[in-house]
């Protein structure tokens, strides 16, 4: 609880920190950082229950084609709840049909998931096809560190509901579902209710941050927003930074995305290839995580 | 003696594989009934059905006089039906407190914070494990394993408690306390049917006994009675030639 709220407090007044030159670079990666690690959380969240998520990433694209389509219409803010409801709606939607299924099988059915929502941006008439959606900035753009301060509220929003969801009746149901669906339902847990408000609440964290992504991005297409490689970079997240926790995807996001701009700036082509092997060699000898190095117990 | 448990014709199969077959049986109010049998009788297949993990291709399942053979395992949790696994399956990664706290939540609808906290402890007492509360229950031995299971089904204050082989690999003074303990849990007002394979324990315990042998019940009445039966011998120890 005090680690998150640290991080919070430390990403909250980043801009008014004197880093000189290099401002204008970490504010702009910083943005970033903080919607991949929001988005990271949110997956987390679902994963408490024990079901793999590769739709994570659609929620994420139905968010940022959601504000893209809405934005110019109703302005910034609503356009950001609005898709994120898109998000939740689908989510409940892939839920009500596939959260019966277990582990792997409900990872197949979510991959398929996302493969027929980029199909859908592909064709249909007002997404722009392949070519893609200009999105307008943020507030019409008169707001410099606006995308900022979205992306942190986003965080914040995800670092409140992980909380929560880790104290009291929630977190025992989401872990006795994770842990044995058989002997949860025995013992009186609404396993599927648990399953479906998970993802609920996970797909709207994660549409939110596609909002926030495309207001930054300003452009968006079918194959970067529904993209396989934002499902996976949302899971390998929490597996870096700690399972089943707040801290763990806070400390994976911040230190992974770091990681990854760091290594790019410095050895440029190839970086993927130290960036993987630093995730093998984690993944090898800290099967908890980064919170395995301090020391503290999962459950 | 009012039926708090009836099964009704029951029958299940498994690709053809006949696991149960037209099994009726019920369970008294206060009363504790053994159902015995031979490996691969159905006895565990029955308690799946009843307590709904399983769906019976024919046949009803009565608990406390409704119907509940279409209910979800947790809504038959929630009109007071427990049940302890043959094989324990402690939540690991959650301590013995918290999975007691998850029965006692969420095993009784309107619970509040406080009271299903109180039942925990109250529980810890009677089963001897409050010693062990803090303790991760995926790090106890099988004896302390075999009661968080038992301890487990009782959070969730079932009124009916169905317990699979809860003795099985426990010595005889271990055996002795559980059965103690089972019938301290029956004068708190809760009827038991329990499988089990030790004779000293089903003499001991059980007020009535049924006998399973290819999916069918063979016999019924006391474990006296039951002993007598010709049946029943052939079903454990084969026909005499």
């Amino acid at each position: 609880m005090r680690g998150a709220v640290l991080f919070l407090l430390v990403f909250a007044l980043l801009p008014f920190l004197p880093l000189g030159v290099w401002r204008a670079y970490l504010l702009d990666a910083g943005v970033f950082m903080l919607l991949y690690t929001a988005l990271a959380l949110s997956w987390d969240l679902v994963a408490r229950t024990g079901q793999l998520s590769l739709a994570h990433g659609a929620f994420f694209g139905l968010g940022a084609y959601g504000v893209g389509l809405l934005v110019p219409h109703v302005g910034t803010l609503p356009a950001l709840v609005l898709g994120s409801l898109l998000a939740g709606c689908f989510a409940l939607l892939l839920g009500s049909v596939t959260l019966r299924l277990h582990g792997l099988y409900f990872a197949i059915a979510s991959l398929a998931f996302s493969e027929v929502l980029r199909t859908l941006a592909l064709k249909l008439p007002f997404t722009g096809g392949p070519i893609g959606l200009a999105v307008p900035p943020a507030f019409g753009g008169g707001v410099p560190l606006a995308p900022y301060y979205l992306a942190f509220a986003v965080l914040a929003v995800a670092v409140g509901l992980s909380l929560w969801a880790e104290r009291g009746p929630f977190r025992l149901a989401q872990a006795a579902c994770r842990q044995s669906e058989p002997v949860a339902r025995v013992l009186g847990v609404r396993v599927v209710r648990v399953k479906l408000l998970s993802l609920l609440l996970g797909s709207l964290v994660a549409g939110l941050a596609g909002g926030v992504y495309a207001m930054k991005a300003l452009f968006i297409n079918p194959y970067e927003a529904f993209s396989l490689g934002r499902a996976v970079e949302a899971l390998v997240i929490p597996i870096f930074g700690g399972l089943y926790t707040t801290l763990g995807p806070l400390l994976g996001g911040v230190v992974l995305v770091g990681l990854e701009q760091v290594l790019r700036l410095w050895i440029q082509e190839g970086y993927l290839v130290v960036y993987g092997a630093i995730l093998i060699l984690v993944i090898l000898f800290l099967p908890r995580g980064l919170l395995g190095l301090l020391g503290r117990r999962r459950g | 003696m009012a039926k708090v448990l009836e099964v009704q014709g029951v029958s299940k199969r498994f690709l053809g594989l006949r696991a149960l077959q037209g099994v009726t049986l019920h369970l008294g109010e206060n009363e504790i009934l053994a159902v015995i049998g031979p490996n691969g009788a159905g006895k565990s297949t029955l308690l799946n059905v009843i307590s709904g993990l399983l769906r019976p291709d024919a046949g009803q399942v009565l608990l406390l006089g409704q119907d509940v053979t279409h209910f979800p395992p947790e809504a038959r949790t929630h009109l007071g039906l427990g049940r302890a696994f043959q094989i324990p399956s402690p939540l690991p990664e959650l301590t013995v407190w918290e999975n007691l706290l998850v029965g006692a939540l969420f095993g009784k609808p309107g619970r509040s914070r406080r009271e299903a906290e109180a039942w925990v402890e109250e529980v810890l007492r009677l089963t001897g494990l409050y010693p062990k509360a803090e303790a991760l229950a995926g790090e106890l031995t099988l004896l302390e394993d075999k009661r968080l299971e038992l301890a487990r089904a009782l959070a969730t204050a079932p009124r009916v408690l169905l317990l699979d082989e809860v003795m099985a690999g426990l010595r005889p003074k271990e055996a002795q306390e559980a059965v103690d303990l089972v019938r301290r849990i029956r004068d708190t007002g809760v009827s038991v049917l329990f499988i089990e394979h030790l004779m000293p324990v089903v003499r001991a315990l059980a007020d009535r006994v049924v006998v399973l042998d290819y999916g069918e019940v063979i016999a019924e009445g006391t474990y006296e009675q039951v002993a007598q039966e010709e049946r029943v011998r052939e079903a454990y120890l084969g026909r005499r030639a």
